[in-house]
């Protein structure tokens, strides 16, 4: 499978970019916040006794991740905002089933692409069934501007990471980033990115929570048991997760330091300061409200919190093989490539 | 009086080291053993946690005596006559630095009557994949190494066991298998890892593996097998630390009849054992991609 693709916050920006070049604004659905509300609904239980989390689980929402200029000052959005938006989902998904070209979420344009064929990225991405809104105008809730709090040195990186995206230059296997290298796109996004592999399938057993990630087959095998951080530093860290009432609350420390290595998105990347805490917390028969507090001074000023509400697919959906590295036709691809045109160059 | 009280505790004792003794004993490697699994909440068969292989079956199925290198070459002739020592095959340069470390240790067969039946073509396809390891191996690029290999590579794996499927979770190149114990179709496309379709039969998890894409081996031996490839696994609980690992390989493309083999695996059960990470993709990076453009440290530039 070929590995260049739009990331996750690439496609919530160019969603909003579409949102915003429509002339709308975006709302949300109160189906989220309003979870609480809900009191007919109690959390299933595993056979011994957990809540029960089960099931293949994605983000599809329309929410940014950052809270857009527009919407500065405000954490949420009006009803007529929300009914609005909604509106436009519905009719977006409408056109990407009908085929209309500059129509779909999280397509580019070719004139918009710095990539010449970037439409060879689009076809083969899955951007699932109409996005649902919620009320919540960014993912990020804390800090409560809605942005992700960089340090300047981290800022700096991320806007050479974006302006160098599909550009280069490519003079080794270490300049593509994490995922088109097949290694990941970090486990700070994984619960929710991906236009092409962002299913996630959680299966528990007894001390266990174990969550398969499409994209790049990434896996967190986390256990419940009580027992305290290993001492390995990991990519993924050293998991360990435990029950607050319905809660999953997953600590994970020990971090491998990657930041050396070239990132789609800053933000995701993993260095050894790296504290992630997520809560997983099921609110309705398809939602969970999973939050995810990133605390790593080597990126960021401050920790920041985000609130993902994600969605249970139907039953029988099933995740499948993600053979990345088998089939990565273009690393070398692209390698030999800038070697031909830099033999040009000087010739 | 005394010799019979002597007799006496000497009897005692015997039966002391032979209980001790029988208490030690292995436990009952067949499927026919009086062993019955503990069971989950939901009644079935438990077979979670982490198990590991312990053999050489990931070098070479079949028997096979210790070599000094996984890839070998001709020792080159030595002049002087018949009567001067000649060496046997060597390691290859590629290899060669590992000394010790790098040899291959004997081990007895896996298969169950011994060898492999391939056809004739096979068996030549076969020997020139061992001839050419070092080129053709896929564990060697990290990829997804198929079933039954994965079971048995030096790399240990967790069962966790959902309600309608099992995972199992192997730490080599992070692969995770789904075994569906609920009715599925067929993969939309051929896989490394194949589509696993469980039941249990007894106390016995029985899968049936099919949809494989032919690129994958079944050690570092050479031996293979086509898209035709269909496997039948069998996980019986012998012991509350052992498993009876059994795989039956039906390939009519590759071999002249099914053919099944079996060892034991080992649970690892020390405090707090975990599936850690081997993210081999990042270790063969510069051996797939390095001459199109190793950077040279000292100038940031790509050395060709």
């Amino acid at each position: 499978m070929n590995h260049h693709r739009l990331t996750a916050g690439r496609v919530l920006t160019l969603a909003l970019a579409a949102a915003l070049a429509a002339g709308c604004t975006f709302a949300s659905n109160p189906r989220a916040e309003g979870a609480a509300g809900e009191s007919a609904w109690t959390a299933p239980r595993t056979a011994w006794g957990d809540p029960d989390l089960q099931g293949v689980w994605r983000y599809e929402g329309a929410v940014p991740l950052e809270r857009p200029k527009q919407f500065a000052g405000r954490e949420s959005l009006t009803d007529e905002e929300l009914a609005e938006r909604d509106r436009l989902e519905k009719e977006m998904a409408a056109n990407r089933l009908a085929g209309l070209e500059g129509t779909a979420v999280g397509r580019r344009s070719i004139a918009e692409s710095p990539i010449r064929g970037n439409e060879y990225n689009s076809f083969w991405q899955d951007h699932g069934r109409p996005r649902r809104v919620f009320r919540q105008t960014s993912l990020v809730v804390d800090p409560r501007d809605g942005l992700l709090p960089y340090t300047p040195e981290a800022r700096a990186a991320e806007t050479r990471a974006q302006a160098r995206y599909g550009v280069g230059p490519y003079e080794s296997y270490l300049d593509p980033d994490t995922g088109e290298r097949c290694l990941t796109d970090g486990v700070t996004a994984l619960m929710w990115q991906g236009p092409n592999g962002g299913h996630n399938k959680i299966v528990q057993s007894p001390g266990y929570v174990t969550v398969l990630h499409e994209e790049y087959r990434d896996r967190r095998i986390i256990p419940t048991d009580g027992r305290p951080h290993g001492t390995v530093r990991q990519w993924f860290g050293d998991a360990v997760g435990r029950w607050e009432g319905d809660t999953l609350v997953v600590e994970t420390t020990n971090f491998q330091d990657r930041t050396n290595y070239e990132w789609a998105n800053i933000w995701t990347r993993a260095s050894e300061t790296l504290t992630l805490v997520e809560r997983f917390t099921r609110v309705s028969d398809d939602t969970i409200d999973y939050r995810i507090t990133v605390d790593d001074p080597a990126t960021f000023a401050q920790p920041w919190t985000a609130q993902i509400p994600i969605t249970r697919l139907p039953d029988g959906t099933r995740i499948y093989e993600y053979a990345c590295h088998e089939g990565n036709y273009a690393l070398p691809n692209l390698l030999s490539g800038a070697r031909a045109q830099a033999r040009t160059s000087s010739n | 009086m005394r010799t019979r009280l002597w007799t006496s505790v000497a009897l005692v004792a015997a039966v002391a080291v032979v209980a001790l003794l029988w208490r030690q004993a292995p436990p009952a490697t067949d499927e026919t053993g009086a062993f019955r699994a503990p069971r989950t909440s939901d009644g079935r068969p438990d077979l979670n946690g982490i198990w590991q292989a312990l053999n050489t079956a990931h070098y070479d199925l079949e028997a096979h005596p210790a070599r000094p290198a996984l890839a070998l070459i001709p020792a080159p002739p030595r002049g002087g006559g018949v009567h001067r020592a000649t060496p046997v095959d060597l390691p290859a340069p590629g290899v060669r630095a590992l000394g010790a470390a790098g040899g291959v240790p004997a081990g007895e067969s896996v298969v169950v009557d011994g060898e492999i039946p391939y056809q004739p073509a096979a068996l030549t396809q076969r020997q020139e994949n061992a001839a050419r390891w070092l080129e053709r191996d896929p564990e060697i690029r990290c990829y997804m190494p198929g079933v039954p290999r994965i079971t048995y590579m030096p790399y240990p794996f967790q069962i966790l066991q959902g309600a309608d499927e099992i995972l199992i979770a192997y730490e080599f190149a992070g692969t995770t298998r789904t075994i569906h114990m609920t009715e599925v179709d067929d993969n939309p496309a051929p896989t490394w890892m194949g589509l696993s379709r469980g039941r249990w039969d007894g106390d016995t998890l029985v899968v049936d593996v099919s949809d494989f894409n032919g690129q994958t081996w079944f050690d570092r031996a050479g031996n293979f097998h086509s898209d035709a490839l269909r496997v039948t696994e069998r996980y019986t609980p012998v012991s509350p630390y052992h498993l009876m690992y059994q795989a039956t390989i039906d390939d009519p493309k590759v071999f002249t009849r099914p053919w099944t083999i079996r060892m034991p695996l080992y649970r690892r059960f020390e405090s707090g054992k975990k599936i850690l990470e081997y993210k081999c993709t990042e270790f063969v990076e510069q051996l797939m991609y390095g001459e199109l453009g190793l950077v040279d440290p000292s100038t940031g530039k790509p050395t060709r």
